[in-house]
């Protein structure tokens, strides 16, 4: 019987580093981000919750698992008119949430004074299936839905199928294609509109940048870009063109993350430019500016609040 | 001859209690001179009625000279436009202000323009040390809109008497007396020709160091009674009676006021169900922070602002 080979002998493996890392190993890609959120940098970065008027949010842990949630809104809320110009009248609203987080299941429930309750579950059935729900109940007829989405995350692939009410259902699937790249696509049926339509996506991300298309045939063509300038700083862009409405809007803003407060600015093809900050005054306390002026339509909305609670 | 009495000067004899005696005596004949007719209500004034906005709002004050300076001022956010029904409408609207300010010992000139086309401008000046001459004038574009009125105000020792002259036949003259060192009377008459009314009315004011208590009354049917109170270096608290006995409306008010070294806080409530608050927070040196709240629980309004200003 041979001796073991003694350590310290060194094996092929260790052999021009620089090679072996540049050569891809196509058995071993990362799981892509879920079809829904390809765009999930530049949506975080450029679409905060802008407001005008008053917020007050209060959440209250009962339980590590278990919170509820109180959230006050007033302020003047724009309501349709006839003419051209903006109307608004001050509106009042409060939101009463519980919310239930465990690693395998998550129920979050939310009901505001007009009678409208907006229901989430989300549930992992096993390792790499999950189940989740979405639901949102008025008292208005026809205006209640309700959606299930079935998600199975392969080794380098996600899937998902899609049911809701109004016969409507949908199907897509992304697949990584290198450490970088991931496709994917898409099919939906709507019943109820007799609707139907395919989508394509495509996202390259590296540690400082991240890029995504996306193209469908109810004709919507959505790019974005997003770039990690430092710790602190991003910038993200974002263009929606729909071929066939011909409508086009383009985006560029910023997003600072910085100890005590972040700062995300945008501004829009639109003649929109918007802000939006929080800042942490204490543990558990943060507050809240929010501006946005709509140059074109002359529309000024502003707005502040607290948040207490995490 | 008359002997000096070669009497060895005696200390008068004053105890405590005399001495206690000596101060109580009110020196009629050095009395304080009083606050102007005008500014009766002051302290309850700027307690119980701040800025209160709605939307956005940005100051920038800066001086171009120890005695001059400009000022520019930017409004964003809904205004509310009279509506047929009850309810409230606001749209959005967004104004300019441009201002310019001379402040001299003697000679206060003070003008502001507006992006709507109205001009306000103020004047005051001392001819002499007793004699002031003030006039206000407010300009605007559409017609009959525009006004202005000057006024000249005498110093006495003890008391201060004020002439009005307005456009519009315009008269008003009004006289303020101190008669302790707490108390004051005063009384006015006006004269408005345009409108054929003339009015007469009568005002008190008692204040301490600790405490302002005022009441007017007029002609007009205006009975005005306010109470501030300091109830700490920090702290004072105000409220405010307003009745009209021609139109049968009466309001109550009660606020506070906290003057901190960083921030001001003013909040009030009313009886028409209005709750108000006002913060303004130094940040750093020469930049203020604005936060504005009001709630009419019975119109069921609320109007929420913030705001900075920057420069003194």
């Amino acid at each position: 019987m041979e001796g073991v080979v003694p350590p310290g002998t060194s094996t092929q493996s260790e052999v021009p580093k620089p090679t072996k890392e540049e050569r891809v190993d196509y058995m071993n890609l990362p799981c892509p981000i879920p079809y829904e959120e390809i765009h999930r940098e530049s949506f975080m970065s450029l679409k905060p919750e802008l407001f005008e008027g008053m917020r007050f949010d209060f959440t209250k842990l009962l339980n590590p698992n278990f919170a509820l949630s109180h959230s006050v809104y007033m302020g003047p809320t724009a309501i349709p008119s006839q003419s051209s110009e903006t109307i608004k009248i001050p509106t009042a609203q409060y939101e009463f949430g519980a919310n239930f987080i465990d690693p395998k299941l998550m129920l979050v429930g939310r009901v505001l004074t007009d009678g409208r309750l907006t229901t989430r579950v989300k549930c992992d059935l096993t390792d790499r299936l999950s189940i989740k729900v979405n639901a949102q109940l008025t008292n208005e007829p026809h205006m209640s839905h309700g959606i299930v989405n079935i998600d199975y995350k392969g080794k380098d692939y996600r899937t998902q199928f899609q049911l809701g009410n109004g016969a409507l259902f949908g199907a897509n699937y992304i697949q990584s294609v290198t450490p970088h790249l991931s496709l994917g696509g898409e099919v939906f049926w709507a019943g109820q509109h007799r609707k139907s339509g395919v989508g394509y996506a495509a996202r390259y991300e590296t540690d400082k940048m991240v890029a995504a298309g996306q193209v469908a045939t109810t004709g919507m063509v959505a790019l974005s870009y997003v770039q990690k300038v430092s710790e602190k700083v991003s910038l993200a862009s974002d263009l929606i063109y729909n071929y066939m409405s011909r409508d086009v809007t383009a985006s560029a803003g910023y997003d600072y993350i910085l100890r005590q407060c972040r700062l995300r600015g945008k501004i829009d093809s639109n003649g929109c430019a918007s802000a939006f900050l929080e800042e942490r005054l204490n543990m558990g306390f943060k507050f809240i500016l929010s501006a946005e002026i709509d140059h074109i339509r002359k529309d000024y909305k502003f707005g502040f609040g607290i948040t207490v609670g995490e | 001859m008359a002997t000096a009495l070669n009497v060895p000067p005696t200390a008068p004899v004053t105890t405590p209690q005399q001495m206690k005696k000596e101060e109580e005596k009110v020196d009629y004949l050095n009395l304080p001179c009083p606050i102007p007719y005008e500014e009766i209500h002051r302290e309850a004034l700027m307690s119980l009625k701040p800025e209160l906005f709605e939307g956005m709002r940005f100051d920038f004050n800066k001086g171009l000279s120890p005695k001059f300076s400009l000022s520019h001022s930017v409004f964003m956010g809904p205004m509310e436009i009279p509506s047929q029904s009850s309810e409230t409408i606001k749209i959005p609207t967004a104004h300019y202000e441009f201002g310019a300010n001379f402040i001299d010992p003697k000679l206060m000139l003070f003008g502001r323009i507006l992006t709507d086309g109205r001009l306000n401008a103020r004047l005051k000046c001392d001819l002499t040390e007793n004699l002031t001459l003030k006039a206000n004038a407010q300009l605007s574009s559409e017609p009959h809109m525009s006004h202005g009125m000057a006024t000249f105000d005498y110093k006495g020792k003890d008391y201060r008497s004020q002439f009005q002259l307005g456009n519009g036949a315009l008269f008003g003259a009004n006289y303020i007396q101190s008669v302790t060192p707490h108390l004051s009377f005063g009384g006015e008459v006006f004269w408005a020709g345009q409108h054929r009314k003339s009015g007469i009315g009568y005002a008190a004011r008692y204040n301490t160091e600790k405490m302002v208590a005022t009441g007017q009354v007029a002609s007009t049917g205006l009975v005005a009674l306010s109470y501030v109170q300091k109830v700490s270096e920090k702290v004072s608290l105000a409220s405010d009676f307003m009745y009209n006995y021609m139109s049968r409306d009466v309001t109550a008010s009660f606020g506070y006021d906290y003057i901190l070294r960083q921030c001001r806080l003013r909040g009030k409530i009313d009886s028409n169900g209005v709750a108000a608050a006002f913060l303004e927070e130094r940040l750093n040196m020469g930049l203020n922070f604005i936060l504005s709240a009001e709630l009419d629980h019975s119109k069921k309004d609320y109007k929420f602002g913030f705001g900075l200003t920057v420069g003194e």
